[in-house]
């Protein structure tokens, strides 16, 4: 079996549709995933994650271009890529008069699990995504985030070879969120490839062995998150939230992003102390922190990731 | 390497046992829509036992016709929400799952839930025109062809919906559209002489012609019993293989 476990060549999504313009959402996308990687797709809404993600397990035909699973050609042969695939769809929701129990082990059952491993998995995955309480009880008593957890148990219980998450964590708690987080890296320490989207950088950065940010249906930069950071241009940011309008008194420090009325300057630690003397004069409010993602993907696509 | 799931390309009919088996335990906590799955067939029995009561056996029959035949109903209703509200293709078909299993599944799953009440109008049928084997064996391979019809129609149809509220409307026309009005719940040489080829060619209707043919009730031609049958064995085979190839086919959008 080849090493890569998904790689796509140009990859072109086109949707035409009556009486509106073709709206293009994949713009020539070529990535790789290696066998036992955590790679993320990180972008906006409507950046083209989720057309990637459908095109990549089979559920669309991409316009041009060419992708493949464990060597499988997705677009020609999907029926034999199937096999290898399980599919966390974004809003997809458990069926509401099955029990999180009966849910999970009949999945199983359906994708040809026998009995015994398909009931061992099922309670398993249960524990993982703290649903043992609730594992009797039908799925439409329970909240969003606990659905949304039915559901990553659901696919994460078929330890498949390569697993698709779209937005998994979305509407979870924070307790869940880390819960959904540890049961993606053991997956991955059993031999599990994962390909996930996300707009939660912080989900990005702690899950990923690498991403890809996408924009307007393109890979606009590819690395780890450590990478991603480091091409900022420092490793310290000063955020000034009234500092916009003051751009040029700063520009001379480092990298500078403004963003509505705030002003963040990514500098190294030794000048921050001259940006603090320039602030005070200013009368500027200033607060100091490491550079994060939100800073390195403001600069690579030159927006905000919640801006739509 | 612990992933263990078998890695072989997808066969026909791969999980269809389960997802049976799943549709009818989500469709058992329905009790209510199981007793209301009735209502329509209960309401016209009432009626034509006060107002033709010589005429109970036949709409007994016919009961037991429409019942198979708006089971459609219910899968087209149930394939679309599926669809639609809990993306529950996407789950399913990105996987080793069979397409067909996953229609073939939901069809069968609502129809061994579903299948409680129509038993009882079977035996109900069975005492009150003393039906005889060959009776009810044709009887229940007549109703089992509508089932097969309906259900892949049903299927078919759920596809073209991206609103729930549009498919409502639309499935509740067709199917009572097609189950009551041809003579079904009464007798064929009741509906006008004119529209006989058509109430023939319309399954409910053609099956609901042969057993009041066997029964008696109703005189067909040679040309009409060639008709009744042909349509049913051509229509239910050609819409059943079509509903196969639409659910592989429609598993990837474009």
């Amino acid at each position: 079996m080849t090493d890569l476990a998904l790689r796509s060549e140009d990859l072109r999504k086109v949707y035409h549709s009556k009486g509106a313009p073709a709206t293009e959402a994949l713009a020539g996308v070529s990535l790789e995933v290696r066998r036992g990687e955590r790679v993320a797709l990180l972008g906006r809404n409507g950046a083209g994650k989720t057309t990637f993600l459908r095109i990549a397990s089979t559920l669309l035909r991409p316009t041009s271009g060419r992708i493949q699973v464990f060597g499988f050609d997705v677009d020609q042969t999907p029926e034999k890529a199937r096999p290898y695939i399980a599919v966390v769809p974004q809003e997809g929701k458990p069926f509401f008069h099955l029990t999180p129990r009966e849910q999970v082990y009949t999945y199983l059952r359906a994708r040809g699990l026998t009995r015994e491993n398909a009931k061992d998995r099922t309670e398993e995955a249960l524990g993982k995504m703290g649903l043992t309480e609730v594992a009797n009880r039908l799925s439409i008593t329970l909240s969003g985030g606990q659905r949304q957890r039915v559901m990553v148990a659901t696919v994460i219980a078929t330890e498949a070879p390569l697993l698709f998450l779209d937005e998994p964590t979305i509407g979870m708690d924070p307790f869940a969120r880390r819960a959904v987080w540890e049961a993606i890296r053991s997956l991955t320490r059993h031999g599990s490839t994962i390909l996930l989207t996300t707009h939660y950088l912080d989900e990005a950065e702690a899950l990923s062995h690498r991403l890809y940010v996408i924009e307007r249906g393109r890979v606009l930069v590819t690395g780890t998150a450590d990478d991603l950071k480091r091409s900022v241009g420092g490793t310290v940011k000063v955020l000034l939230p009234e500092g916009a309008s003051q751009v040029d008194a700063f520009r001379s420090f480092g990298s500078c992003i403004a963003d509505g009325d705030s002003l963040t300057i990514i500098v190294t630690p030794e000048r921050l102390g001259e940006i603090m003397e320039v602030a005070v004069r200013l009368k500027l409010l200033a607060t100091v922190g490491p550079v994060t993602l939100e800073e390195a993907f403001l600069r690579v696509v030159g927006r905000s990731i919640d801006e739509n | 390497m612990r992933t263990s799931e078998p890695t072989t390309p997808t066969r026909a009919f791969r999980g269809l046992g389960a997802f049976l088996w799943t549709e009818a335990l989500v469709q058992a906590h329905e009790s209510l829509a199981m007793a209301t799955s009735m209502l329509v067939q209960a309401v016209l029995l009432v009626f034509v036992w006060i107002l033709a009561p010589s005429l109970i056996g036949v709409a007994l029959v016919g009961a037991i016709l429409y019942s198979t035949f708006t089971m459609g109903q219910r899968v087209l209703n149930e394939a679309a929400y599926l669809r639609i509200d809990h993306k529950a293709n996407d789950l399913y078909l990105a996987g080793p799952m069979a397409p067909e299993a996953y229609f073939l599944g939901m069809a069968g799953g609502t129809l061994l839930v579903y299948l409680a009440p129509v038993i009882v109008l079977g035996i109900l049928a069975a005492v009150v025109l003393n039906l005889t084997l060959a009776q009810g064996l044709l009887i229940f391979a007549l109703a089992a062809t509508v089932w097969l019809f309906s259900a892949s129609v049903g299927y078919v149809f759920s596809t073209f919906f991206r609103d729930n509220r549009a498919i409502w409307a639309y499935s509740s026309l067709f199917f009572n559209v097609f189950g009551v009005l041809p003579p079904v719940f009464y007798p064929y040489k009741l509906f006008p002489a004119a529209l006989h080829p058509v109430a023939l060619l319309m399954p409910p209707s053609a099956a609901a012609g042969l057993v009041q043919a066997a029964l008696g009730v109703t005189y067909l031609s040679p040309a009409e019993l060639a008709l009744a049958v042909g349509g049913l064995i051509v229509e239910t085979t050609t819409v059943f293989l079509f509903a196969i190839y639409w659910a592989r086919r429609t598993v990837r959008g474009s």
